[in-house]
């Protein structure tokens, strides 16, 4: 029977791994539009059809509630088990080592089937279920007790301990370290892994259910297109086609099943239209002290001895570093004492060190200017997205009032949610356009960028503005009209901008300015 | 804790019958004079036929009350000029390492011996102490006539 139930559902699981290989191809397919420019166009006409149509800058990807992913994990392995004749739990010891790569598995696994044991913690093996003995004379090598009628276990390598310290250092491997793919036998230098059903013998229910948790947890981890949704006590996962290396060409933006929209290339939350890497040096930018540098490097030289730094606050050109009491020449920076009788006024290199001092002061100025123009509009976003945020969750509040107010039905009202929705994403959109921006260089690319930016941005605060207007105002159909209309354009606005960026980003046609290399 | 004493008691059973040549381990005598099962005073030889030939280096083991589910440290008192070891004198280890290699089942003996061999083969690619690091990377002589000098400082009896 048994045999018989492993081989109908091993092939209702290869149907089932077709069906996902087949939508993989999809995914791949969609990335690969990017590299086209024709269907884009095609794209824009189709999607004032059917409102849920994908747009150029989506991705396709799946979301995996916990017992899909458990589903998978059990599909894979009754496969292996079916196609190796191997028991179920060495077949998932064996498709955690591969990183469930089944194919690489099956094959390696053809080839030298002794060896992909060994490595694999398997070793050589004798048959058996797993099970607790009493053996006469046992001495637990950890514990050193030898009580008789104590219950022991050995794995297949057969380094037998007590029950006791069996499940001690079960539980401290699984709840203290988090670990449980990799558990070796308590023995020095034995890879044995501990399986599933040994495992279930050992130790008590609660942590039987934390280390298949934690099994899952490897599972998705160990898989390049599953990625845990980051946000607070959510159990999905979502799969995406998107490897790493397209990241500078795609903004792979996800919405996982509890409404939570991040980005499926580096798990922060939605940064579209700038790539990840932008992203993530524009952040370290922004919190590290690279701006102090910059003042420093504007406002200050190092002594040429001890490389202490010297602001230089008034008074001559005689310096001598307090430190290291190394007496030199602010202008030329060289030995005060070669200056002869041409005191207080350095002639050696005047003109050329000078002009450059002022150079350099002056570039250093306008650098952290032009990076305090871009990191001002981001943080207004960042800080007026809080605040809609805020205004959302009074959102449903306004609704109800306004639905007493102007005997509009619940579905009536139904727009301020959507006009505050809309609010939101197009906020998040902007902050990063300006991220992106900071790193663009100047072309007519980046023109048309910022007019973009500027239509959405207008669109938006136009928005904002009507939304925060007082009940009694809302309760007005014209101004009902001029939301919906406005929350569309806005929307609209936001696809735009985002096609537009994503087009030209797959097409590799942005060109970055300096600041993007420091 | 009772697993911990147990486990020590043994440890120091098997110890008195039979340990490898050269090396001495038992419990301290705490202030009062009784013995601290939890805290063991040993001593290491230099392997024959290394740098290390005629030394003895002092060692407190100091075990956690989650012994043997977490490893013992290892102190080198006073502290050992030695690429793997803090300057505090602790000894770094893999096999001391909760998150690395350490198993239940491994024996006070088998540590020693480990710490023995790590001696005269450091691993380079976890370095504890700036001094002795940098030197056997860039001046090995001057290492090794330093290792010289501290075997001289702390001779076997």
């Amino acid at each position: 029977m048994d045999s018989e139930d492993d081989f109908m559902s091993g092939m209702s699981s290869e149907d089932d791994v077709l069906q996902d290989e087949s939508d993989n191809d999809d995914a791949s397919n969609d990335d690969f539009n990017f590299d086209e420019p024709e269907p884009d166009d095609l794209g824009y006409s189709q999607k004032d059809e059917v409102k849920k149509e994908k747009k150029s800058f989506d991705v396709t990807y799946k979301v995996h509630h916990p017992q899909d992913i458990q589903r998978q994990q059990d599909d894979l392995i009754d496969e292996v088990n079916m196609i190796l004749d191997i028991k179920k739990e060495e077949a998932a010891i064996l498709l955690r080592h591969f990183r469930w790569n089944k194919e690489r598995l099956i094959e390696d696994y053809m080839d030298r089937p002794k060896k992909v044991l060994e490595s694999a913690g398997l070793g050589p093996s004798t048959s058996g279920p797993p099970k607790l003995e009493i053996i006469d004379g046992f001495a637990c090598d950890i514990c050193c007790e030898d009580e008789p009628g104590l219950e022991s276990f050995a794995m297949k390598c057969g380094h037998r301990y007590c029950i006791n310290c069996y499940n001690q250092y079960l539980a401290q491997k699984i709840k203290e370290e988090g670990e449980a793919a990799r558990i070796q036998c308590p023995q020095d230098g034995c890879k044995r892994i501990i399986d599933a059903k040994s495992l279930d013998l050992l130790v008590t229910a609660d942590l039987q259910t934390r280390y298949r948790e934690l099994l899952t947890r490897t599972y998705v981890e160990d898989k390049e297109i599953l990625k845990w949704c980051p946000a607070p006590d959510c159990q999905n996962a979502i799969e995406c086609g998107i490897k790493k290396k397209d990241l500078d060409k795609v903004v792979p933006t996800v919405v996982c099943d509890c409404k939570h929209r991040f980005c499926f290339g580096c798990i922060l939350a939605e940064h579209q239209p700038a790539p990840c890497d932008l992203v993530k040096r524009w952040l370290k930018k922004c919190a590290d002290d690279s701006e102090t540098a910059n003042w420093i490097h504007a406002n200050t030289k190092e002594c040429p001895r001890c490389n202490s730094t010297i602001e230089k606050n008034g008074g001559c050109n005689h310096m001598t570093c307090r430190k290291c009491k190394h007496e030199f020449c602010w202008m030329c920076m060289g030995l005060w004492s070669e200056h002869g009788t041409s005191w207080y006024n350095c002639n050696r290199f005047e003109e050329k060190s000078g002009a450059e001092a002022r150079d350099a002061q002056a570039k250093s100025r306008v650098s952290l200017e032009r990076y305090l123009h871009y990191y001002n509009r981001y943080a207004n976003h960042e800080q007026s997205a809080k605040l809609d945020k805020d205004i959302y969750q009074k959102t449903e509040k306004k609704m109800i009032q306004l639905q007493s107010a102007s005997g509009m039905s619940w579905i009536e009202v139904q727009y301020l949610n959507s006009a505050s929705q809309a609010l939101q994403t197009c906020r998040q959109t902007l902050k990063w356009t300006y991220a992106f921006a900071f790193y663009l260089a100047r072309n007519n690319l980046t023109v048309m960028f910022e007019d973009n930016q500027k239509d959405l941005e207008m669109a938006v605060e136009a928005l904002s503005e009507m939304f925060e207007k007082p009940v009694q105002d809302l309760a007005d159909p014209k101004l009902k009209v001029e939301i919906m209309d406005k929350t569309s354009y806005c929307n609209k606005r936001r696809v735009i901008l985002l096609a537009d960026t994503a087009d030209n980003l797959a097409n590799g046609e942005w060109e970055f300015g300096s600041d993007a290399t420091a | 804790m009772a697993l911990c004493q147990n486990r020590l008691q043994e440890e120091r059973k098997q110890w008195r019958r039979d340990h490898p040549f050269g090396f001495f381990a038992k419990p301290a005598r705490g202030a009062n004079g009784v013995l601290d099962l939890k805290v063991w005073e040993c001593g290491i030889p230099g392997k024959d036929k290394t740098l290390w030939e005629g030394g003895l280096f002092k060692m407190t083991v100091t075990f956690p009350d989650e012994y043997p589910t977490k490893p013992p440290k290892c102190k080198f008192v006073p502290p050992l000029f030695h690429p793997n070891v803090y300057p505090s004198g602790t000894v770094c280890l893999s096999i001391l390492n909760e998150e690395e290699g350490w198993k239940p089942a491994i024996t006070i003996k088998q540590i020693l011996l480990g710490v023995q061999d790590l001696l005269d083969d450091p691993n380079p690619d976890s370095p504890a102490q700036a001094e002795a690091y940098n030197l056997f990377k860039k001046d090995r002589t001057a290492y090794e006539a330093k290792v010289k000098r501290i075997v001289r400082e702390h001779p076997a009896p």
